[in-house]
């Protein structure tokens, strides 16, 4: 790690001055990125700001409709709560499967939407349910948040507070751990939303993205067969050591069959 | 006895020791594969604060650190010697892999040394990298070492070629397979990490370590440096995990005694987890072309290797296991009339790789019994079957091979039958037609192997034993757990021979005033059997040795002295001596020594695995393992042994592998993100069970067992995963069996098929 100052911020209004004042301080909520970043040295901030404590960042409500989780919710709270669990169980399935224990302790939606990893759980759930990302400064829609690469709309010194889901008539995530990271290899988000079909796939390409082909298919026909033989272009997929861009592609189809099966029920 | 310390943080390893007065030491490294050094500025980093000195290959040279020991001493083909390439402790001409050491930073701080390293220029011409040995030996190759033309280091052979061609011209069969055993990093859990302390008036050198036994290290070192044996000394602790690649002395040991003589000053170094992967001495990396031939009965008339060793860019002192072990075991459990094997060692633009859990042994049952397997498919007979066929039968004992070692001793169908009927081999189909049913494909594999181990290359073991008033007895041995349990192990053979409860026996390993003792280091699963068998001799030692004090004591002559329970008694006399009132007046001390040369454990290890053709995972459904290792001291022991070593194997078909870019050389798999391990979950409960034949080597009756495990879960493993594909059409694939690479063999087979 290189040399930097601590601060622990004590509202949120003062950590997003103290960001506007300094553009090379970064913030840290669970730090499950930001750490071992700073440990190996590919990061190099003046100052930590550290949010994780901020009650103006926790919580989680159902009410009017939505599922509303504050920023610096902890994935094992996600997972764990009977509120998540009646609202979209979906969503507190996919937080119980991110990392291990010791990251979901720590780990945070807002720190993992902020963060982008092309192979991140959260991302899918946020593009598939169609969420809204609240931050200090505005609402962002999914649709706009996402911007491929570690990259999101969030301006700098941009905080998100919370995330607001509407609530999908039936959801399910089924992901393929990588086998040495246990990050998603390919991921799939699969909702009934009020707005129509909605398919978010992560770890397969440079972003999470919406298979739109497939929300062509399911809207017609909510069934596995609809998947059968649909266009998902894989030239655009990762392709490294672990797998190819053929094989992500065929994960794609496999793990969105299996959570179609999982909204129907079926094994 | 040792565990609670272990599992509760209570345990010390060299990271945790610190000296007064120590600076700090930050190693800067090469970040590509080939390259001429042109120049090495250290101005920038010297002006830093806090540091106190930058060494350098100029300094390794100047000191004549240059040549570290090499183990390759065989026969080469046609007279050959092996070409060693130098290697100064700190790069000093040109560097060889990425992660090799140029500089080390030494400064009062850890945290002074990492950002002064940052201001070290250093200046290279890129050379083009060789990362694969068959590409490494092939003409046009980029040339590592001027004294190593064309990259080959040795070429060997051993057998009898023309006996060999013979058997296969007039085959009934020949089976053929090319297998390649993955490069792997061991990854022990306790990184690296050494304080290097010099005494300029003894002129000596004072080294905390963590490593497998003091007197190897003792001796690498020394052939490295020029420094005399009876100037190094250590100090070892707690060890985390070693599996092979804390046997040898490695450039940094060198590199932090000339800081340590430099500054006046102990020198202190942890590595990184990310310098682990890179710069430990990686396992395995061989590529085995083989073929066997087998008559009009299934018999196996010949088998013959053509082996490619690829040893990374340098010599490790330790890699001679893939040479030696895998021709005094090539025959594998069958009795095979021929046998030929070649070995070509390549240099490549790569981490140097060295002895990892089996050294060899694992290799040569991989591809002996891939090719039997394979054998059996060609054939279409029973897996089992074929085995049992070609098995050495029992009389056959002691077993002289072809390549000539001497098997002492197996009863390889009872160990079969014992295996068939653990896994419940006959009830496979239904567990079969069951997978089925869930829409996910089943295969079961079975391996037979032996290894030979124990013997080391130390000319003795000794063991000392210290028996102290209270009736304590410490024994001092130079062999060094890296977890194996020999604080109970060793205690316990101590023990039982003077019939003392446990607790009264203690173990100090590698002990600071106790290093002259001569003996090997703990590899080659050979501690109970060699210094094991030293302890039991030592103990009936001690009691010999305290049999006259006892009987003057007693008032009668010594040969009416008996010992029993600790103490001494005599018929006559009512009274009794215990053990400790021999050292009354002061501790007694004896010394016992033993040769013992190498035992055979071996075992019959049989994998089942379920394969989801959706993903192309593979799960292991279950497994079973059935292992002659001898006479058995402590179950529990020899069980996690058995347990840790089938998880390596696993690990390593599954899915470990270091893989380096073709082009650049650059580490691709440089983190646990990319380099995958095997986690608690990979392994349903092993069912196992033990099928001793007791060894006469020793008088212990124990075979070595720290390695068996992975000798057998290779292949078992490996086996299972082809027999789950071989339906399809689908034939070998080499390891790692990765979701991926099974996905595009089932999809194409069903494809085409």
């Amino acid at each position: 790690m290189y040399s930097l100052s601590y601060v622990k911020a004590k509202s949120l209004k003062e950590a997003a001055a103290f960001l506007a004042k300094n553009p090379e301080a970064k913030l840290l909520a669970g730090g499950m990125t930001m750490i071992p970043t700073l440990k190996q040295r590919l990061a190099r901030p003046t100052h930590i700001v550290d949010i994780a404590a901020l009650p103006e960042l926790r919580g989680i409500a159902a009410k009017g409709g939505r599922l509303v989780i504050g920023a610096g919710t902890k994935h094992h709270d996600v997972a764990t709560s009977a509120v998540v669990r009646k609202a979209i169980p979906a969503l507190a399935g996919l937080a119980a499967q991110i990392g291990d224990p010791q990251v979901r302790n720590r780990g945070t939606i807002g720190g993992s939407l902020a963060n982008n990893d092309p192979a991140a759980d959260y991302p899918a759930a946020v593009l598939g349910l169609g969420a809204t990302v609240v931050t200090t400064q505005r609402s962002i829609a999914a649709d706009d948040f996402f911007q491929g690469l570690f990259a999101t709309a969030l301006e700098e010194g941009e905080v998100i507070v919370r995330v607001e889901f509407p609530l999908p008539k039936r959801a399910a995530y089924s992901k393929f751990h990588h086998p040495a990271s246990g990050y998603a290899m390919a991921g799939v988000f699969i909702a009934q939303t009020a707005g129509g079909v909605r398919v978010a796939v992560t770890g397969a390409g440079p972003g999470v993205f919406r298979w739109t082909a497939a929300e062509a298919a399911l809207a017609e026909s909510f069934k596995p067969a609809a998947l059968e033989g649909l266009p998902l272009d894989a030239s655009g997929l990762n392709d490294d050591i672990h797998a190819d861009r053929e094989y992500r592609a065929n994960l794609v189809r496999v793990m969105a069959k299996r959570a179609l099966a999982k909204i129907s029920g079926k094994k | 006895m040792e565990d609670t310390r272990l599992v509760t943080g209570a345990g010390t390893f060299a990271a945790d020791w610190n000296v007064p007065g120590q600076f700090h030491g930050y190693f800067v490294r090469s970040d590509r594969a080939h390259a001429e050094i042109v120049a090495v500025n250290v101005e920038q980093a010297l002006k830093h604060a806090g540091v106190k000195a930058v060494v350098t290959g100029a300094d390794a040279v100047r000191a004549g650190y240059v040549k570290p020991l090499h183990t390759l001493n065989f026969p080469g083909k046609g007279g050959m010697q092996t070409r060693a390439p130098e290697r100064p402790v700190l790069a000093h001409t040109g560097v060889h892999f990425v992660g090799e050491a140029v500089a080390l930073v030494v400064a009062e701080s850890a945290e002074a040394a990492q950002d002064a390293a940052e201001l070290v220029e250093v200046r290279y011409r890129d050379l083009p990298a060789v990362v694969s040995p068959e590409e490494a030996l092939a003409p046009g190759a980029p040339q590592l070492h001027e004294n190593v033309p064309g990259n080959l280091a040795l070429e060997a052979e051993v057998g009898d070629a023309a006996a060999v061609e013979a058997a296969f011209a007039r085959a009934a069969h020949v089976t053929r397979l090319k297998v390649e055993v993955t490069r792997v990093a061991p990854n022990p859990m306790e990184p690296r990490a050494y304080i290097a302390a010099y005494d300029a008036r003894a002129d000596s050198y004072m080294l905390h370590v963590c490593c497998q036994g003091i007197t190897t290290l003792r001796r690498h070192l020394s052939a490295y440096t020029g420094v005399p044996e009876e100037k190094l000394h250590f100090e070892v602790g707690d060890v985390g995990g070693g599996f092979g690649q804390r046997t040898p002395a490695y450039p940094e040991h060198g590199a932090l005694m000339l800081a340590a003589r430099q500054t006046g000053r102990p020198v202190r170094w942890v590595s990184t987890r990310a310098e682990g992967i890179a710069c430990d001495t990686h396992g395995r990396a061989n590529v085995i072309d083989g073929a066997l031939a087998l008559d009009g009965d299934g018999r196996f008339t010949a088998m013959r290797l053509d082996w490619v060793n690829d040893m990374g860019a340098y010599l490790s002192p330790a890699s001679m296991g893939h040479i030696r072990n895998t021709s005094t075991c090539m025959t594998g459990v069958y009795r095979i009339p021929a046998l030929y094997a070649t070995y070509r060692v390549a240099l490549t633009n790569t981490n140097p790789v060295s002895s990892y859990r089996g050294a060899g042994r694992p290799d040569i049952a991989y591809a002996v019994e891939r090719l039997v397997s394979q054998a059996a498919v060609d054939l279409k007979m029973d897996a089992a079957e074929l085995r049992r066929r070609n098995f050495i039968p029992r009389e056959a004992f002691p077993y002289k091979t072809p390549t000539g070692s001497t098997y002492e001793n197996a009863d390889l169908l009872g160990l079969l039958d014992k295996a068939l009927k653990l896994a419940d081999w006959k009830g496979y189909t239904k567990r079969r037609a069951q997978t089925e049913r869930a829409g996910k494909l089943r295969g079961i594999g079975i391996a037979t192997v032996i290894e030979n181990t124990g013997a080391g290359q130390a000319p003795k073991d000794e063991v000392e034993l210290e028996l102290d008033a209270r009736g304590t007895v410490t024994i001092y041995t130079v062999s060094k757990s890296q977890g194996h349990g020999h604080e109970t192990t060793l205690a316990m053979i101590v023990a039982d021979a003077l019939e003392l409860p446990l607790e009264r026996v203690r173990v100090r390993q590698c002990a600071l005033e106790k290093q002259q003792l001569v003996g090997g280091h703990t590899g080659g699963s050979r501690t109970t059997v060699g210094a094991g068998s030293v302890c039991h001799l030592a103990a009936k030692k001690l009691i010999e040795h305290g049999r006259p004090a006892a009987a003057l004591e007693l008032g009668v002559e010594p040969s009416q002295v008996e010992y029993a329970k600790g103490e001494y008694r005599s018929k006559e006399s009512k009274r009794a001596v215990k053990l400790g009132d021999i050292a009354r007046a002061k501790p007694v001390s004896v010394i016992a020594e033993g040769k013992f040369g190498s035992t055979f454990p071996n075992g019959c290890h049989i994998a089942e695995v379920e394969i989801d053709p959706g993903t192309g995972a593979a799960a292991i459904a279950s497994y079973c393992a059935v292992d002659d290792i001898g006479t058995v001291i402590n179950h529990s022991v020899v069980e996690g042994q058995l347990h840790g070593g089938v998880a390596q194997g696993a690990g390593q078909i599954l899915g470990e592998k270091v893989v380096y870019d073709r082009g650049s050389g650059q580490l691709l798999t440089g983190s646990f993100m990319d380099y995958y391990m095997p986690r608690a979950g990979l392994l349903p409960p092993i069912r196992g069970a033990e099928h001793p034949t007791p060894s006469t080597v020793s008088p212990l009756g124990v075979k070595g067992v720290g390695e068996s495990g992975c000798t057998g879960s290779l292949p078992a493993v490996a086996n299972a995963v082809m027999d789950a594909l071989a339906p399809l059409g689908v034939g070998h694939i080499d390891m790692p069996l990765t979701p991926a690479k099974l996905w595009h063999a089932i999809h194409s087979a069903r494809k085409s098929g």
